[in-house]
């Protein structure tokens, strides 16, 4: 049940109590709140427990970006507070719904303010614009007992107080002088006298007032508590904890695809980083963006009709944006002209919510980043994300030139660990791949994004110099190979006891959609692994180039889109 | 070689390591099982500390109780500098000498209470030290929120922190075990986090290092 | 059964480890508190350990006694009546291994809260930097859990986490195995990975007395297979790796297990802790724990 309480705007912490770098503590109607401003100056303002195991978050480290919780590394991002990474499982993406609770936020006369349901704007305080905000005082009182002892509170003789509505009090001098005090309830029996003065004080005077209504105050404390311990005192509050989503009950399953979420962003920058390359950055039109882990990629839905993917390239907790690479490809089905050519700042799009197939393992004692051209895009995320927790890493960058290095600002982050490798042949490519990849060893892991055949290149260079399998992650931006689809054969699918009919021409996934079982894609080209689904029986036809040529040869795994039968009958676990 | 009667759960004894630690000076530590052996109160320890308690060092010889008084002595002898321990300032020493007794009372309150409430000193009275550590921690915010206002990080005035820094340190981080909250302390809850980043810095059982800070700009430039 | 404060008859009826068997002696009136209720101790004429709830004297006529047993070093009693004994720790009785009482200490958490945490590997890197575990080598593999019917007891096996100090010999990390038994509600045994001798394990326990739902004292017994270590040293790094959990656990909201699935969010790592949830569901057990409203 909502009650007035909770829908009432209240300040918990002055501007001030927020360095950087910095985790507050506080607590509203018996709510503990862990509070931080990341390096963006935006404050956070979340339930102090962790969603895994319930530890407070405000003994946690904010690094900035991310807040870390201090039992088990779970990182969650500036905004949307979004679990971005779960150390103890580095191959996965965590599950986009494992989210904080947050509260609504304001930073305004000095103060930060929150309310479990608040809502609208904090209340406007005429004459205080420029306010000098007082040391707080916490006390052990109730919040009658404090608003009591405010009113009579003075500095000079002439001062007289009121009560306002909205429970704050007012003391006002001959002078002019004018304080607002707010009176938080910390919980039941406990609140914190936060106090802001009419005036815009600097140097010693403004010391000097600080000082002395620190003191005034503090032995109206005294007095108040002195008063307090005599009196029965309420029972504390009892604060219900969310329960978390449903979904989140079961243990998730190695791959956590969620639900396509469309969302409508604008366009809000668009230009050009290099050459043929555009730089995209979408804002959200109303509320926040979900969150994003490095090596996801969003789906646009362009004017034209066609759906098309882009890694996003944002480090972490830079969360009120997204921002892609385009490269004009003439040779397109038309979706990256169209960005190119037709789509404007200001312009409204449909985007779907970040999804990662491309999952950055943390847990590497040194990770090699490999882009060429366009590809860059998701190795530049992830380049900003190992970047920000000092982890070791190095980016090879191959490109045509220096007039073809796309968001030279972005890499400025990280200018150490970054070559460029320009102009190479094919086989200076194959050469110089060879020396980056000489040192395979324990918990050394590589990254590639570029195109196909560099990327080729890339697998049997790391496999001949005796990298394992699962230490070379790539993505493709699409499949160039020739997709077969020819012949019938039937899918039974185990979890929903159908069995259908794949005719000659069609896949899977299109016959999967045409009974009105819902599978999650992407690029429908054998490239994105987002359709991806267990095989229980049979022989697959793998066609995609996700799988990796162990996956492949497993046998569990099957993309929907393009990849078929080579038995009679396959058994899906669907 | 310094040699240190240490027990690694001692906020006291972390108070030397903090300061060796900072200085660079190396120790070699003896373990006293302080818990639940008693050690210190065994009669070959008395001999080395008739008050039966840690910590105590041996510096060559020298042997000395008392942490706040180890503190003085290793500051003067080892840190050439003078930034720990400024002697030659006599304003500047008789504050720090001030917030040197102030940490003795946070022994006898915060400390006291995580005695109680984890090793089970029921002869401590926890609702009279937990009220004590309160009040002293209000006197620490309000001193530390002003100190702040100039411009100053530490305890004392100065751009360096001091011994009375390090000897404020260990029970206000460790105050929770006592079930003191330094919720409402914002002030000492910025220093705590000033105090990790300080060079040289190291952890002790029940107290976890800080994040990274923000890089100044002048450093990012260079 | 009589008026305890105390009224979940599964958590009576349980043995509890009191006090190390060294602290207990004859002359002495111990005094402790179990569920609420006071208890005091002391060592008969006999020799023999006896046990007594009062209600405020501890010096008040024993009689009637509580039961007690003497198990792995510390005497264990109950407020109400056990089926059968204390469970087995069957290496405590092998001839070369050295049992340590490592310590008692006090911890403002719930027992289950306590036990959950002792079962948990993912949290080494982060919490026993440098001693159990160290970034960036943080993945917990994949392990097997079961509960055991016959013996009713959790058992998590095949449990592998990389360690910074895996073998006094090598300055290099490696992984080190763990075994898992929670064999009552409360206690829990570990087995690790001997560096002296690969076919057998150390033994490392805790036996949690719950003052109280949200106050507990835990035992720590070691059983070992070391020769070089004095047992001061082995007591005093067993010390160190406990006030390094016990932030953490004091730091948790809330201090009660909450049973509800919804409550909190596991992962695959917590394959252990789901098990122990669902097996404390299953028994009923209302101490210590926020039962599932359903």
């Amino acid at each position: 049940m909502t009650t007035d309480l909770q829908r009432n705007w209240y300040p918990i912490a002055s501007s001030s109590d927020l360095p950087k770098r910095h985790v507050y503590q506080a607590q509203l109607l018996g709510r503990e709140f862990a509070v931080w401003r990341a390096d963006d100056g935006n404050v956070n303002v979340w339930e102090n427990r962790c969603l895994h195991r319930g530890v407070r978050l405000s003994i946690g480290i904010n690094d900035g970006h991310e807040l870390k919780c201090q039992y088990h590394g779970w990182r969650y991002a500036n905004r949307t507070a979004g679990c971005t990474y779960i150390p103890a499982h580095p191959a996965d993406a965590p599950a986009r719904t494992i989210c904080n609770n947050t509260y609504p936020t304001q930073e305004a006369y000095g103060l930060v303010w929150t309310g479990e349901e608040a809502t609208g704007d904090v209340p406007a305080l005429d004459g205080f614009a420029d306010a000098t905000v007082l040391r707080p005082i916490p006390l052990n009182a109730t919040t009658d007992m404090v608003s009591e002892a405010l009113v009579g509170y003075k500095w000079n003789e002439s001062c007289l107080g009121f009560a306002n509505a909205d429970g704050s009090v007012t003391v006002s001098d001959s002078n002019g002088v004018s304080i607002r005090f707010f009176i938080q309830p910390t919980d039941s029996h406990r609140s914190v006298i936060r106090g802001i003065v009419n005036s815009s004080l600097s140097g010693d005077a403004r010391k000097d007032a600080l000082k002395r209504h620190s003191w005034l105050l503090q032995e109206l404390r005294d007095q108040v508590e002195a008063a307090a311990s005599q009196k029965e005192m309420p029972a504390p509050y009892e604060p219900v904890i969310a329960r978390v989503a449903e979904d989140l009950v079961n243990i998730p399953a190695i791959r956590e695809d969620g639900p396509a979420a469309d969302l409508r962003v604008t366009v809000a920058e668009k230009e050009m980083t290099a050459d043929d390359i555009l730089k995209v950055r979408f804002e959200s039109i109303k509320g926040g963006l979900p969150t994003f882990q490095p090596g996801a990629h969003i789906d646009v839905h362009l004017q034209n009709g066609l759906i098309r993917q882009y890694s996003l390239t944002n480090g972490p907790g830079e969360t009120d944006h997204y921002t892609i690479g385009v490269k004009r490809d003439p040779n397109s089905r038309g979706g990256s002209v169209a960005i190119h050519d037709d789509v404007k700042k200001g312009d409204v799009l449909a985007i779907s919510a970040p999804r990662n197939n491309f999952p950055l393992r943390r847990d590497a004692v040194h990770t090699i980043l490999i882009a060429g051209g366009i590809g860059v895009t998701p190795m530049i995320a992830m380049a900003r994300a190992l970047n920000v927790q000092g982890l070791s890493f190095e980016f090879h960058y191959f490109v045509q030139g220096e007039s073809h290095i796309a968001f030279s600002q972005e890499i400025s982050e990280f200018e150490n660990a970054i070559s460029y490798h320009m102009g190479l042949s094919p086989e200076e490519t194959g050469k110089k791949l060879g020396e980056v990849l000489s040192e395979p060893g324990h918990a050394r892991h590589v990254y590639v994004c570029g195109p196909g055949p560099m990327l080729d290149a890339t697998r049997k260079t790391a496999a001949d110099q005796g990298w394992a399998d699962a230490c070379v992650h790539f993505e493709y931006f699409k499949n160039e190979n020739e997709v077969d689809d020819s012949g019938s054969f039937e899918i039974d699918l185990a979890r929903s006891a159908l069995t259908l009919t794949v005719n000659d021409g069609q896949s899977i996934l299109e016959v999967l959609r045409d009974n009105g079982i819902n599978m999650p894609s992407s690029c429908e080209l054998g490239a994105c692994g987002t359709c991806q689904c267990g095989v229980i029986e049979g022989d697959v036809l793998h066609q995609d180039v996700y799988l990796t040529d162990e996956e492949k040869a497993a046998n569990k795994s099957i993309m929907t889109c393009v990849s078929r039968a080579k038995s009679k009958r396959l058994i899906l676990d669907i | 070689m310094i040699k240190l009667y240490d027990y690694e759960l001692s906020g006291n004894c972390y108070k030397l390591r903090l300061l060796m630690s900072f200085l660079g000076l190396e120790h070699e530590a003896e373990p006293i099982d302080f818990y639940p052996g008693n050690q210190h109160k065994s009669p070959e320890f008395r001999q080395i500390n008739p008050l039966g308690q840690l910590p105590v060092i041996d510096d060559e010889g020298l042997v000395l109780r008392d942490a706040q008084a180890i503190l003085v002595y290793l500051a003067s002898k080892y840190d050439t500098s003078e930034n720990w321990y400024p002697s030659s300032d006599p304003a500047i020493l008789g504050q720090v000498s001030q917030w040197l007794a102030f940490a003795d009372g946070i022994t006898t309150t915060a400390s006291a209470a995580r005695l109680h409430d984890a090793m089970f000193y029921t002869q401590i009275d926890v609702d009279v030290a937990r009220a004590g550590a309160n009040k002293l921690f209000r006197i620490l915010d309000e001193h530390l929120y002003f100190a702040e206002l100039d411009g100053q990080d530490w305890i004392c005035p100065g751009d360096h922190p001091t011994i009375a820094d390090i000897a404020c340190f260990p029970y206000i981080m460790l105050s929770e075990e006592g079930g003191v909250s330094r919720m409402d302390y914002p002030a000492i809850r910025r220093w705590t986090d000033r105090f990790k980043r300080i060079p040289g810095f190291v952890v002790m059982s029940g107290v976890f290092p800080a994040g990274p800070a923000v890089e100044k700009e002048a450093e990012r430039a260079a | 059964m009589s008026n305890f404060i105390c009224n979940d008859p599964v958590a009576l009826n349980l043995w509890y480890a009191i006090s190390a068997l060294e602290e207990v002696h004859q002359g002495d009136v111990g005094q402790s508190v179990l569920l609420e209720q006071p208890i005091a101790y002391t060592r008969n004429e006999a020799g023999n350990v006896i046990a007594w709830a009062h209600e405020g004297d501890p010096n008040c006529d024993p009689n009637p006694t509580l039961p007690v047993k003497e198990r792995f070093g510390y005497f264990w009693t109950s407020l109400g009546t056990p089926e059968g004994d204390v469970f087995p720790i069957p290496e405590y009785g092998e001839a070369d291994r050295r049992n340590i009482h490592a310590a008692s200490f006090g911890v403002n958490v719930s027992a289950p809260r306590m036990v959950e945490n002792f079962l948990d590997m993912g949290h080494f890197p982060y919490v026993h930097t440098d001693i159990l575990g160290a970034e960036p080598h943080t993945e917990v593999k994949d392990y097997f859990v079961e509960v055991s019917e016959e013996r009713d007891e959790i058992l998590a096996t095949n449990c592998k986490f990389w360690q910074p100090m895996a073998a006094a010999a090598s300055d290099g990390g490696a992984d080190v195995e763990y075994i898992y038994r929670v064999p009552h509600p409360y206690c829990s045994v570990l087995y690790k990975s001997s560096p002296l001798d690969e076919a057998r394990m150390d033994v490392i326990a805790i036996f949690v007395q719950p003052f109280n739902q949200e106050q507990v004292r835990v035992h720590m017994m070691l059983s070992l297979l070391d020769e070089a270590n004095e047992d001061r040293n082995i007591r005093l790094f067993q010390q160190t790796i406990f006030g390094q959990d016990k932030p953490i656990l004091e730091n948790q909201h809330p201090k009660r297990l909450p049973l509800d699935p919804r409550a909190e969010t596991p992962i695959r790592a917590d394959k252990s802790a789901i098990a122990y949830r669902r097996w404390l569901s299953d028994k009923g057990i209302t101490y210590g724990v926020i039962p599932s409203a359903a």
